[in-house]
């Protein structure tokens, strides 16, 4: 009963077995779902809603949304071949260029809710509708194809069978997990999204911290715009579309407050699995892509109201 | 007085909390006319009672009646219709809505389906009256102070026209002239037939308006007598049984320090154009009727809203501090009023609260340092005496030991100059007198205190010089035997204003 319980409060683990439980299942009734090919396919795809969620995870950790994330993916995915300069062997110098634009959008979502005082989502949205806009004038509808080695590396090597992408998601929830748990600034994030006047009479900036954390929230969905971008060779207006919403959500399963102040990224990596195992199930039974968002719907719901009313007592 | 039946009764009530037994067959009687103050100490199990006697909460065993009759299911519906209304402590007002509005919640007078603002604002003007409220009826309840909310909240509870009124702590947010208002509508309700139950950490409000006590203690009822008779002393010996001579630690001789803090036309809010100064090792206070700009000082020194100064030194710092960093560097540090919602993350653990203002300097190679963390939070934690388990949520905590946690957060830094917004607020009188001697021994070591309150006789016996704020400027400057109860009040009425000299 007791081991039940501590279940319901804490979040990552209920959803990671949650995850567990619907692979199982579906491995056992599927054929082909359980295979390792498939499985490893399911992981590359939830790493780009994982790290584009590793932004938003601490963005809503702190009480604030970042909007923008789908239309930071899309910039990066269609800038970054247009400004990667022909004569880098290597392809880095691209992909530095393409993350500090990345960077610096985020910063500039800081500086608006930080400095003009808009509420981010307000900001963020504001943002992402004028990056929209600027895209269609700069790439017009045509798709612009990657020849960035490093990009197309990161997309499609397997070192020791295991994608690239992976590799680089597993980085990014340890370098995550580090800032939230064990640096000074991850206690700062959950005290300004719990109580940011508080927070601010306690000593911590507020001002400082939103501007590092929509930098952060930038930086890492440019990351995941150059994944996706590896991943399918050619960026195109509305690329990143899908991962706006799917980041939130993603951070949601995981069983962080929408409110800001309480949840973690350990929630997270299961939720984003979690995210692109009901879109494959739904895929293969060859169900109408409606039961994907009608899915998403219940079991955001579901997950919130077992473990946050628990939580709340 | 009234040997009548009682209106309110509840007889061998059991309340208990997932597993943890809050009361444990408790007594209480309230009569017509009469005034009853419930004393306890804070944890005592006052609030359950209340929640058991309003209907908030259901009773685990026992019996609660209404005029001799036993009720089975109290509902807070149903206590409203059997006439019991209750004034809590946490303030329940919806701040986007006006005063008028607040005041009818619930029962807004109709017109055509639409709410009848006329009627209204004629049905709310009484009340408001008869508690001294004159701001404009439509004027939203954010736009109010604290202590004026306190009375739109009385005004609410009146409303109703309750037969039996329950008044949870209400002076910890009134200036001396609510209280007073407040003092006199108590005696008006009781002569006419009110049944009254009062609940407060002052005791000289106890003595002076009530008639009969009950003693909460632990859960159960230690006293339950008529207060004929009793003294200040005699009522604290049965809440604690022990003297309260040594409420206010003993004063030593004068002998303060260099100058810490001056200011010379200091603009901050409320606050405008005054000369301020303090010294290392005094303990200043600052009184004043609530929202004279008591708060905005103390914020302003700490760079928490936007000030000026023609001068200004603090802290061996030629300028004020820009922003909450730059006074914390300087080792300022600001204890709120409002410790739920300023003072404290109240939803995250106590180590987490006590950590916060730390969490810089523990940290080692950008990493925390856990070890060196749990050894300082075990540390405050001992030094003043917070009980239990340190991962629990800090809001599961009392308000006396919130406050605490509140206060120790910044003895890491080293402060040399504290300021505190009504520490003792809503804080039980053993957790007061462990904040009183900290404060005295804050300043014996030479650091400078400055104290706002809303409690008069804190500043009488406590502070070694009192500032009396008066609509933002300087009312009263007092000293040594200056300082009484009746020069601050005097001042802060704009009375008198001897030594208006900053």
């Amino acid at each position: 009963m007791n081991a039940v319980k501590s279940l319901f409060r804490n979040p990552p683990l209920l959803t990671f077995l949650l995850v567990a439980l619907v692979w199982l299942v579906a491995s056992l009734t599927l054929r082909g779902f359980g295979a390792y090919g498939h499985l490893r396919y399911l992981l590359e795809l939830a790493a780009v809603i994982g790290i584009a969620a590793a932004g938003q995870t601490l963005v809503i950790l702190m009480g604030g949304i970042d909007l923008s994330v789908g239309a930071v993916i899309t910039v990066t995915a269609i800038l970054l071949p247009l400004i990667s300069p022909a004569w880098d062997p290597t392809g880095l110098i691209g992909i530095v260029l393409a993350l500090s634009i990345a960077t610096g959008i985020g910063f500039l979502n800081g500086a608006g809710a930080a400095y003009l005082r808009v509420p981010p989502i307000i900001m963020t949205l504001a943002m992402a509708t004028f990056l929209q806009g600027l895209l269609v004038i700069v790439a017009g509808g045509s798709a612009v194809t990657v020849s960035n080695p490093a990009v197309i590396l990161l997309g499609q090597a397997r070192p020791l069978g295991i994608p690239a992408g992976v590799i680089l998601w597993l980085a990014v929830s340890a370098v995550v997990l580090l800032l939230i748990h064990r640096m000074p600034i991850g206690a700062r994030f959950l005290a300004l999204g719990a109580n940011p006047l508080a927070a601010r009479l306690s000593g911590v900036s507020v001002t400082r911290n939103t501007l590092i954390l929509y930098a952060l929230s930038g930086f890492f969905a440019g990351l995941a715009g150059i994944l996706v971008l590896g991943m399918n060779r050619q960026g195109y207006v509305g690329i990143g579309d899908p991962y706006l919403l799917t980041s939130i959500a993603a951070v949601v399963l995981g069983g962080t407050s929408i409110l800001g102040g309480r949840g973690t990224y350990a929630g997270t990596i299961p939720g984003a699995i979690l995210l692109v195992t009901t879109t494959a199930l739904i895929t293969v039974v060859n169900a109408s892509p409606g039961w994907r968002s009608i899915m998403f719907g219940t079991l955001i719901l579901a997950l919130l109201l077992i473990s946050g009313r628990e939580a709340r007592r | 007085m009234t040997e009548q039946k009682p209106l309110l009764e509840a007889r061998r009530v059991f309340k208990g909390f997932f597993g943890n037994p809050v009361l444990k067959g408790v007594d209480i009687a309230l009569h017509p006319g009469r005034v009853h103050a419930l004393l306890g100490e804070n944890g005592a199990g006052k609030s359950t009672l209340i929640n058991l006697l309003s209907g908030a909460l259901q009773p685990d065993s026992g019996t609660i009646s209404v005029d001799g009759k036993p009720v089975g299911r109290f509902s807070p519906a149903g206590a409203r219709a059997a006439g019991i209304a209750v004034v809590q402590q946490e303030l329940s007002l919806t701040a986007d809505l006006s005063i008028a509005e607040n005041i009818g919640l619930g029962a807004f007078p109709r017109r055509f389906g639409l709410i009848d603002y006329r009627a209204l604002h004629r049905g709310v003007r009484d009340v408001c009256d008869m508690v001294g409220l004159t701001e404009p009826l439509d004027m939203p309840v954010a736009d109010l102070a604290l202590g004026r909310r306190q009375m739109v909240e009385i005004a609410k509870a009146l409303f109703r026209k309750p037969r039996v009124l329950i008044l949870d702590e209400p002076t910890s947010s009134l200036s001396a002239h609510e209280a007073g208002i407040l003092a006199r509508l108590i005696g008006t309700l009781r002569d006419r037939g009110t049944a009254l139950l009062y609940i407060s950490h002052r005791l000289n409000e106890v003595q002076a308006l009530c008639a009969h006590v009950t003693v909460l203690k632990d859960g159960g009822v230690t006293a339950d007598q008529s207060l004929a008779g009793i003294d200040g002393e005699g009522l604290v010996r049965l809440m604690v049984g022990r003297e309260t001579g040594d409420l206010f630690p003993p004063r030593p001789a004068a002998n303060p320090g260099a100058t810490r803090i001056s200011v010379e036309n200091f603009s901050a809010g409320l606050v405008r154009d005054i000369g301020f100064s303090a010294r290392a090792g005094e303990i200043v206070g600052i009184g004043g009727l609530v929202g004279q700009g008591q708060e905005d000082l103390l914020l302003g020194l700490y760079g928490a809203i936007p000030a000026k100064a023609s001068k200004a030194e603090v802290s061996g710092k030629g300028a004020l501090p820009a922003h909450v960093g730059e006074a914390n560097a300087a080792g300022i540090v600001y204890v709120p009023a409002d410790r739920k919602h300023e003072g404290l993350v109240l939803p995250h653990s106590i180590a987490s609260n006590l950590i916060l203002p730390s969490l810089g300097r523990l940290a080692r190679g950008g990493f925390r340092d856990r070890g060196a963390e749990a050894g300082l939070i075990a540390d405050l934690a001992r030094r003043l005496t917070i009980k239990g388990d340190v991962a629990r949520a800090v809001q599961a905590l009392s308000g006396g030991n919130q406050q605490k946690v509140a206060l120790a957060k910044w003895l890491p830094l080293d402060p040399s100059v504290l300021l505190l917004n009504d520490p003792t607020r809503g804080v039980d009188i053993e957790t007061k007198r462990e904040i009183y001697l900290m404060l005295r021994a804050f300043a014996a070591e030479g650091r400078l205190v400055i104290l706002a309150s809303s409690d008069t006789p804190e500043l009488v016996h406590l502070c070694d010089r009192v500032v009396v704020l008066r609509e933002g400027r300087v009312a009263a400057s007092l000293s040594g035997a200056a300082i009484s109860e009746e020069a601050i009040v005097g001042a802060a009425m704009g009375i008198n204003t001897q030594g208006a000299a900053a």
